[in-house]
C-alpha cells in the first residue's frame, strides 16, 4: 500500500501574511485575524484535497512554532526566550519548564479546526515527540531528562487519545532533535533506549497509526534500534539520510519516506522520485513490502505557500506512479 | 591602531522616519521634519535648511540620492560625536543587509515572504540562474562615508556564506539533479559551487572596486556562520572567508553574533586575513560591574583562546537588543575582565554586540557615548 501526505505545518499565504502583520500592528482586531486563519485553513485543505493526498491535515497555521502549543498551554510552562531552530534561518521558543507539567485542557485540538476537516478522507494530526519536546527545553524542575520525557510521554498520549476520539486516525510524532544532535554510538544506544521508553507511553493504549517523522538529520545513525520502536511507521528525511547505510537494513514496519525537499524552492521531477523511491523500497523489504507513505521531508512552511502547494502535486503524482509500477 | 582600546561600531543604524517615509515618497509631518531639525542642531550639521527644503520637495531619483545622503551624514555625525574611533554611515543606504545585495545582482528572484518566528517573515530570493555582477552595490556609500569623515572607516559587506544560506539554491541543486544520486551529497555540492560562483562573480569584483577607492577595512558579515554547525559546513564557511579575501590588499575582520561560539572558535584560527573577530558578548553578559572570574558573558572567549585564535576581538560590551544604557563602569570592567583573560589588552577593540538599528537614535547615542567612557575608564586602569 503506498500513499501520500504532509508532514507539518503549511506556509501562511501572502493574504493571511499581511493579515497577521496588520494584527502585530494594532490595525485589525483579532477577530478578523481568526477569521483569516479560518479561510486559509480551508484552503490548505481544499489544496491536500484537490492534489489527492490520502490523509489531510488541517494545516497547522496558527502554531508559531511546533512546540508552541504545549509551551503555551501546558500548566507548568513558560515561554522563553527566541532559538534558532535548528540549522534554520527560523526561530523558536525556548520552553522553560518551571513547575510540575500539567495537562488542564486539550492543546492540538482547540488549535484544529475539525468541522473544517473532510468526511471522507483519513485526519492526520503532528504533534512533538517527546525526545524533542524534553531536548529543546530548559528543565528546571524535573530530576533529570528521564523524569521530563516520561512526564512528557503522557502528555502526548493523553492529546493521542483525544485526538482519536475527535476522529484523527493517524498520528505523525515529529522528532528532528532525535536525528540531529551529533552524538557518539554509545550515547546513541541509551538515547535509542530512552526514546523506545518514551514512546512505549506515548501510544499506550491508543488506536491511531503512529508515525515517529524524523527529519534535518541522518535516520541511519538511529538504526537499528529504531526498527523496534512501538509506533507503526518511521519518517525518514531523505535530503539527509544516507542512502546506502538505509539500504542495509531490513524492515517490517511501513515507511514515511521524505522524497519532496520542504527546504528547497526548486521542484522535484517526480520521475526521478518514483526512481529513487523504488530503489529505497526494494532494499529495504526484501520480502514483504510494508506500509510506504510519500511526504515532504519536513515542514513545507519554509517555503512559499504557492511552491507548498506545487510540491503537494508532486507528492500526488509520483505516488500514482509508484502505485501503478509497484502492484 | 596606536591608541589602546579603540572604539568602533558593529554596522547598522536605525533610519529616522524622515529618510523612511520621504525615500518612499509619502508625505512627512510636522513631527518628522522638527525631528530632523533637532538632530540636526544637536549634532552640528551645517545647512539644515537645504534639508528642510528637501524634504518638501516631490519625489524624485535625485532627491532620492540626496536623502541618502543626508541620513549617512547624521549617522556618521552620531558616530562621531559620541567619540568612536573607527566609523561608517549606520547603513542609511541600504534596505537591509541581505536584500540589497540580492537586489543588485542578477540571478536572483525574490520569491516572497518566508517565515522567521512568530510574526515576523523575511522576503527570500532564489537563485535561478549563475549569480553575474549588475552593478555597485557598496562603492557609493563607501565613497560617500570617505568624503564626509576623517576618521578610520570600517566598512560592513554581507559575506557569501550568509547570501547563499539565505538562498534558495534552485539553479545549482537542478544542475547537479541527475549527476549525483544522493540527494545529500547533491546539495552540500550545489551549495558549494553557488557559493564559490557567487564570491568570484559579484564578491571580490565589489571588494575590487572599493579597495580601488581607498577601502582600508572591510567587515564580513556572518550571522548565518554557525547555522550549519556540522565540520563539514564548517569548513566551508571558512574557506570562503579565505577565498572571499585571497590576495587583497586590506584589512578584513569578521561579524558573527547570536551563534554557537563553542563551534565558531573551533575554527576561527583557520580563517587567513581575518584581523578581528566582532562578536556579541554582552548580551549573554550579567549587568553588575566587577571583572572577577564571574562574567559570564565572557566565557567564550576562552574558547577562542583555547583554539589557537591570535589575532583581535572586536568584543561587544554594549547589548544592541535592549534600552538598558551600561554604565561606563560596566563597559570598563567588561573590557578589562576580557583584557585580564587574554593577557594582551591591544588586542581589544572596543564594540557594540551588533548593528545599532532596532535601538533609536537616542538609546544608540547615549549607549555609545557611555562605551567611549568606558574604553577611557579601561585606558586609566591600566596606566
Amino acid at each position: 500500500m503506498i500513499s501520500c501526505y504532509v508532514t507539518g505545518a503549511s506556509p501562511r499565504s501572502n493574504e493571511l501574511i499581511k493579515k497577521t502583520r496588520a494584527y502585530e500592528r494594532g490595525k485589525i482586531s483579532k477577530k478578523e485575524l481568526e477569521e483569516s486563519f479560518e479561510k486559509a485553513t480551508e484552503t490548505v485543505i481544499k489544496a491536500q484535497i484537490s492534489a489527492g493526498l490520502d490523509y489531510v491535515a488541517d494545516g497547522m497555521l496558527r502554531w508559531q512554532d511546533m512546540l508552541r502549543p504545549f509551551t503555551e498551554n501546558l500548566k507548568g510552562i513558560t515561554v522563553g526566550s527566541l532559538r534558532r531552530w535548528f540549522n534554520n534561518n527560523t526561530f523558536y521558543r525556548k520552553p522553560i519548564i518551571k513547575d510540575y507539567v500539567k495537562r488542564e485542557k486539550d492543546v492540538v485540538i482547540n488549535m484544529t479546526h475539525l468541522e473544517k476537516l473532510p468526511k471522507n478522507l483519513p485526519w492526520k494530526a503532528i504533534l512533538p515527540a517527546p525526545y524533542t519536546f524534553v531536548s529543546l527545553s530548559e528543565n528546571q524542575y524535573y530530576r533529570d531528562k528521564a523524569e521530563f520525557i516520561f512526564k512528557f510521554a503522557e502528555v502526548i498520549n493523553e492529546e493521542i487519545k483525544g485526538l482519536a476520539e475527535a476522529g484523527f486516525s493517524y498520528i505523525q510524532l515529529s522528532d528532528p532533535a532525535l536525528v540531529y544532535e551529533q552524538s557518539k554510538p554509545k550515547s546513541m544506544k541509551d538515547k535509542s533506549a530512552l526514546v523506545n521508553d518514551a514512546l512505549e507511553i506515548a501510544v499506550k493504549g491508543t488506536t491511531t497509526e503512529t508515525c515517529l517523522q524524523t527529519f534535518f538529520g541522518d535516520f541511519s545513525k538511529i538504526l537499528p534500534e529504531a526498527l523496534d520502536f512501538p509506533v507503526d511507521h518511521l519518517g525518514i528525511d531523505l535530503y539527509e539520510t544516507d542512502f546506502e547505510k538505509l539500504k542495509e537494513y531490513s524492515f517490517e514496519k511501513g515507511v514515511a519516506l521524505g522524497l519532496v525537499d520542504s527546504r528547497s524552492s526548486l521542484v522535484e521531477e517526480p520521475d526521478e522520485l518514483v526512481t529513487v523511491a523504488k530503489e529505497i523500497i526494494k532494499s529495504i523489504y526484501q520480502s514483504n513490502m510494508g506500509e510506504v507513505f510519500i511526504c515532504p521531508n519536513c515542514d513545507l512552511d519554509f517555503l512559499p505557500w504557492e511552491k507548498a502547494e506545487e510540491k503537494m502535486k508532486v507528492l500526488s503524482s509520483a505516488t500514482k506512479r509508484l502505485r501503478e509500477e509497484l502492484s | 591602531m596606536n591608541k589602546l582600546f579603540p572604539t568602533q561600531e558593529v554596522g547598522s543604524l536605525a533610519k529616522p522616519r524622515w529618510r523612511i517615509k520621504s525615500y518612499r515618497g509619502k508625505p512627512l509631518s510636522r513631527e518628522d521634519i522638527n525631528e530632523a531639525v533637532h538632530w540636526g542642531r544637536k549634532l552640528g550639521i551645517e545647512n539644515l535648511e537645504e534639508l528642510v527644503k528637501l524634504l518638501s520637495e516631490g519625489d524624485s531619483a535625485s532627491r532620492k540620492r540626496a536623502l541618502l545622503e543626508w541620513s549617512a551624514k547624521y549617522a556618521i555625525r552620531i558616530f562621531e560625536t559620541a567619540g568612536l574611533d573607527i566609523v561608517f554611515d549606520g547603513e542609511q543606504w541600504r534596505s537591509e543587509m541581505y536584500e540589497h545585495v540580492i537586489r543588485k545582482t542578477t540571478g536572483f528572484k525574490f520569491l516572497g515572504y518566508v517565515k522567521s518566528f512568530d510574526y515576523r517573515y523575511f522576503n527570500k530570493a532564489a537563485c535561478i540562474d549563475k549569480p553575474k555582477y549588475a552593478k555597485s552595490f557598496y562603492l557609493d556609500e563607501f565613497l560617500f562615508t570617505k568624503e564626509n569623515t576623517k576618521k578610520e572607516i570600517k566598512m560592513p559587506f554581507t559575506g557569501a556564506y550568509t547570501l547563499v544560506d539565505w538562498t534558495f539554491d534552485e539553479y545549482y541543486e537542478k544542475k547537479f539533479s541527475g549527476e549525483i544520486m544522493g540527494f545529500k551529497r547533491r546539495k552540500f555540492e550545489a551549495k558549494r559551487e553557488f557559493l564559490f560562483d557567487l564570491i568570484k562573480e559579484v564578491i571580490r569584483p565589489e571588494i575590487s572596486k572599493l579597495i580601488d577607492a581607498g577601502a582600508k577595512w572591510i567587515q564580513i558579515d556572518e550571522p548565518a556562520a554557525t547555522t550549519n554547525p556540522t565540520d563539514e559546513e564548517m569548513k566551508l564557511f571558512v574557506e570562503s572567508f579565505n577565498e572571499t579575501v585571497k590576495g587583497f590588499n586590506c584589512a578584513f575582520s569578521l561579524h558573527n553574533c547570536y551563534s554557537n561560539y563553542e563551534v565558531l572558535a573551533k575554527h576561527a584560527c583557520k580563517l587567513r586575513n581575518c584581523s578581528q573577530l566582532s562578536l556579541e558578548f554582552a548580551n549573554r553578559d550579567g549587568r553588575q560591574a566587577g571583572t572577577g572570574n564571574e562574567r559570564t558573558g565572557y566565557k567564550a572567549i576562552k574558547l577562542f583562546e583555547e583554539h589557537g585564535f591570535h589575532e583581535n576581538y572586536g568584543l561587544g560590551v554594549v547589548d544592541v537588543h535592549t534600552n538598558f544604557v551600561e554604565p561606563p563602569e560596566l563597559v570598563r570592567d567588561r573590557i578589562l575582565h576580557v583584557a585580564k583573560a587574554i593577557s594582551d589588552p591591544s588586542r581589544i577593540y572596543v564594540s557594540t554586540d551588533c548593528g545599532l538599528r532596532t535601538r533609536t537614535w537616542e538609546t544608540s547615542f547615549r549607549k555609545l557615548k557611555n562605551m567611549v567612557l568606558g574604553a577611557e575608564l579601561a585606558r586609566k586602569a591600566l596606566e
